[in-house]
């Protein structure tokens, strides 16, 4: 049975799709808002580290469920495995409404200049389809200081002398170091580094209604307790509500993209929380359901236009899978460095973003967030016992004892890493899964060495008296930084959507998520994924306001 | 509007009533009960060699280990819930695991010794009995998510069945409840 028809479906509402759903309500447009998962709230999960979105080895409390969900992951020999939400290798993000925006650590990085031309900085890599955004910094740059603003950032650029250009200064006080962070700011001081606070999605002043952070240990992988870190949750979704043009509808699963006989997408098909399939109506559909669910969406969606998936035209749907190659260097200290003030993650450089002699983009280096204790039962020292008396001991010991530096090393996107779907798996609702295959360049683990090794020099010039690097593996990246598969571009042959997110040859079919990265900055990706929220909404308010009802 | 937070007066609240009922607990409480609630998954049999293998994996010291803080109720409630799929594994291994140690030592696991066990599961772990195999599963990998598993009963939230009154977090010297903080505050 199908609904009454809207201006605008929203499919997905973390950090892209939440944006949009806000700027379009309350710009007049009626809007329905998909979510596939319902509210996650601290009092259900509380301190529960075993289902946390950081380390969750029971299940994932932010959803998806491991009942009705399931991937398919490709290794390096082409080996096919079934994989649940809560392995690793499904690269998993969050299914509630705000999405990743509600357990993350909250890091507001705005990508540099360098980071939106990658080609023209860097040319050419060997395997890589490494290429420049079809928009700039400057661009992007009006949209992350309203992300800023309107969602809640504390930071201040005037320690970091590689920010990059802004017109206005964060909207709240940057966060103090911890003691940890007081030890690492000092000694990158000493090594020449530029150590500065990093900027954080989080209220260090009442800022938006809700009250300052109170720096418990349990912050990234949870709800805050007290609704100090700011996601789409807590912000734009509830004023898009009030709006009154704006309907959440939760636990409702959307399957195809639908189109009619002249090629004009007119909404969705979804199934609803009592798994009743549904349609909705819409002159305008915009995707944001996340870089895997956004491609598998759009191939699970064929038609007599687009035999090989809505936008698929020349198979560029789903390709250039990337995240970050993580990568950085542990540190454990003869004296105690810990003193409990959350969420840990504090200090960073960015010196070696970008300007690195021999080295092709880079990584911010940061601390890392406070690891708890059975994340922290797998993080000893390499060379001492994984279990017995002295692993007891050691845990007590060098919880309060450890550091950890780590980089999101900028990956060069290639075309083998990829989302597709399935032939013979699919989920509880019987559509086609996620197949997931790809690895990463001999160039991204270059660079991780190189990051590691300026890590590393960080942790010896904080007194660390053991030292061990981090590399990471050569299989896909994705996970919670997962972006590239829907790329943006002025070549309809060589990318999925134009430089407003509107999917070539589809004049009311967008996409506003990370899906859109032509690449994934050497920074955490959400601010940027916000911001693009904004630039695409921008684009069809515009639109709108000219009088441009899509078609419908 | 609700967005699924508690205010922070809320939140207050509910710490101070948390900190009631989890900070007032002594070491002994743990080991000295002798009720018990009975296993849903495992026979007592089955219990025992993993009450054996928690304390080998987390020995009892000036802390408890990890048979008193409930890892054995952990894996208990879990095989029936979210590790329900490791069920046949241990159904298949524990015994494997405690019979073959007579070849060895001469007596079912949990009748060795600690040093002896400890010997037996440091073999179990290099993947010295990997020539034989339980069922479809090789020992090392066995040992290994039962070390796993014993880790996830210990260090994780109480919620699940295992970390008995946060037993672990009072090792760590963490707080159960996390009062309001600020960097650089002492």
């Amino acid at each position: 049975m199908a609904n009454t028809k809207v201006d605008a479906i929203i499919v997905g509402s973390g950090a892209g799709g939440g944006v949009v759903a806000k700027e379009l309500a309350v710009a007049g447009l009626s809007v329905v808002l998909f979510e596939r998962g319902g509210w996650a709230r601290y009092s259900e999960h509380r301190d529960d580290e075993l289902t946390a979105q950081r380390s969750f080895p029971l299940h994932c409390y932010f959803g998806p469920d491991n009942e009705r969900y399931r991937r398919v992951a490709v290794d390096h020999d082409g080996n096919e495995r079934i994989v649940l939400p809560n392995d690793w290798a499904y690269h998993n993000n969050a299914a509630c409404v705000g999405s990743g925006t509600v357990c993350y650590g909250g890091m507001a990085w705005r990508f540099m200049e360098e980071d939106f031309k990658m080609k023209t900085v860097y040319g050419s890599v060997e395997g890589s389809t490494l290429d420049d955004w079809p928009i700039s910094y400057h661009d992007l740059e009006p949209y992350y200081e309203k992300a800023e603003w309107e969602i809640g950032v504390a930071g201040n650029d005037s320690l970091n002398p590689f920010a990059p250009p802004r017109k206005r200064p964060h909207p709240m006080p940057a966060f103090e170091h911890n003691k940890e962070g007081r030890i690492l700011e000092n000694a990158a001081r000493e090594i020449g580094y530029h150590p500065f606070s990093i900027p954080m999605l989080r209220n260090s002043i009442p800022y938006g209604d809700r009250p300052e952070c109170i720096h418990v240990r349990n912050c990234v992988g949870f709800v805050c307790p007290v609704g100090a870190k700011n996601g789409t949750h807590n912000t734009v979704i509830p004023t898009a509500i009030r709006s009154g043009n704006c309907e959440l509808r939760t636990d409702c699963q959307v399957t195809e993209i639908l189109i009619n006989d002249r090629g004009r997408v007119t909404g969705v098909s979804y199934f609803d929380q009592n798994d009743q399939k549904k349609e909705q109506h819409a002159r305008i559909v915009i995707l944001a359901a996340s870089a895997t669910e956004t491609p598998r969406l759009m191939l699970n969606s064929a038609s007599r236009f687009f035999p090989d998936g809505i936008g698929n035209r020349n198979d560029w749907v789903g390709r250039n899978l990337q995240g970050h190659a993580y990568c950085g260097a542990d540190g454990l200290f003869d004296k105690d460095i810990y003193d409990d003030v959350g969420p840990g993650a504090s200090v960073a450089v960015s010196d070696f973003a970008h300007n690195n002699p021999g080295v092709i983009g880079g990584a911010v280096l940061c601390n890392e967030f406070i690891r708890l204790p059975y994340a922290f039962t797998g993080a000893h020292p390499p060379n001492t016992p994984s279990w017995g008396k002295e692993h007891k001991k050691n845990q007590r010991t060098y919880f309060h004892r450890t550091a950890s530096l780590r980089g999101p090393v900028q990956e060069m996107p290639n075309f083998e890493s990829r989302v597709e779907v399935s032939q013979n798996v699919r989920d509880h609702w019987g559509v086609p899964v996620a197949k997931i295959s790809g690895f990463k360049l001999d160039e991204d683990i270059r660079t991780a060495h190189f990051i590691a090794d300026k890590a590393e020099k960080w942790m010896e010039a904080a007194g660390a008296v053991k030292i061990w690097r981090n590399i990471p593996d050569t299989g896909v990246s994705g996970s919670q930084h997962q972006s590239g598969t829907c790329r943006m571009g002025n070549d309809p042959k060589t990318s999925v959507t134009d430089k407003y997110g509107r999917v070539h040859d589809i004049d009311n079919l967008f996409i506003a998520d990370g899906s859109l990265h032509v690449t994934n900055g050497a920074f955490n990706p959400v601010l940027t994924i916000m911001a693009l929220g904004y630039w695409v909404s921008d684009y069809i308010i515009k639109e709108w306001e000219h009088g441009n009802r899509f078609g419908g | 509007m609700s967005t699924g937070d508690v205010s922070r007066r809320d939140f207050l609240k509910l710490s101070a009533i948390w900190a009631g009922s989890a900070w007032i607990v002594g070491f002994t409480t743990a080991s000295s009960s002798n009720h018990r609630e009975p296993y849903r998954t495992l026979t007592d049999e089955e219990a025992a060699i993993i009450d054996a293998l928690a304390d080998q994996i987390i020995p009892p010291d000036e802390y408890p280990g990890g048979k008193d803080a409930g890892v054995t109720h952990f894996v208990d409630q879990q095989l029936g819930g979210y590790l329900k799929g490791f069920a046949s594994e241990y159904k298949t291994c524990l015994p494997a695991l405690n019979n073959d140690a007579e070849s060895r030592f001469g007596k079912p696991f949990i009748h060795l010794d600690e040093r002896e066990q400890y010997s037996y599961l440091s073999e179990l772990e290099s993947g010295q009995f990997d020539n034989t195999s339980w069922g479809p599963y090789r020992p090392s990998s066995f040992f290994n998510i039962v070390r796993h598993h014993c880790m996830m009963g210990f260090y994780g939230s109480p919620v699940h069945g295992g970390n008995k009154e946060y037993i672990s977090y009072q090792m760590l010297g963490l707080s159960v409840v996390q009062e309001p903080k600020r960097p650089g505050a002492p």
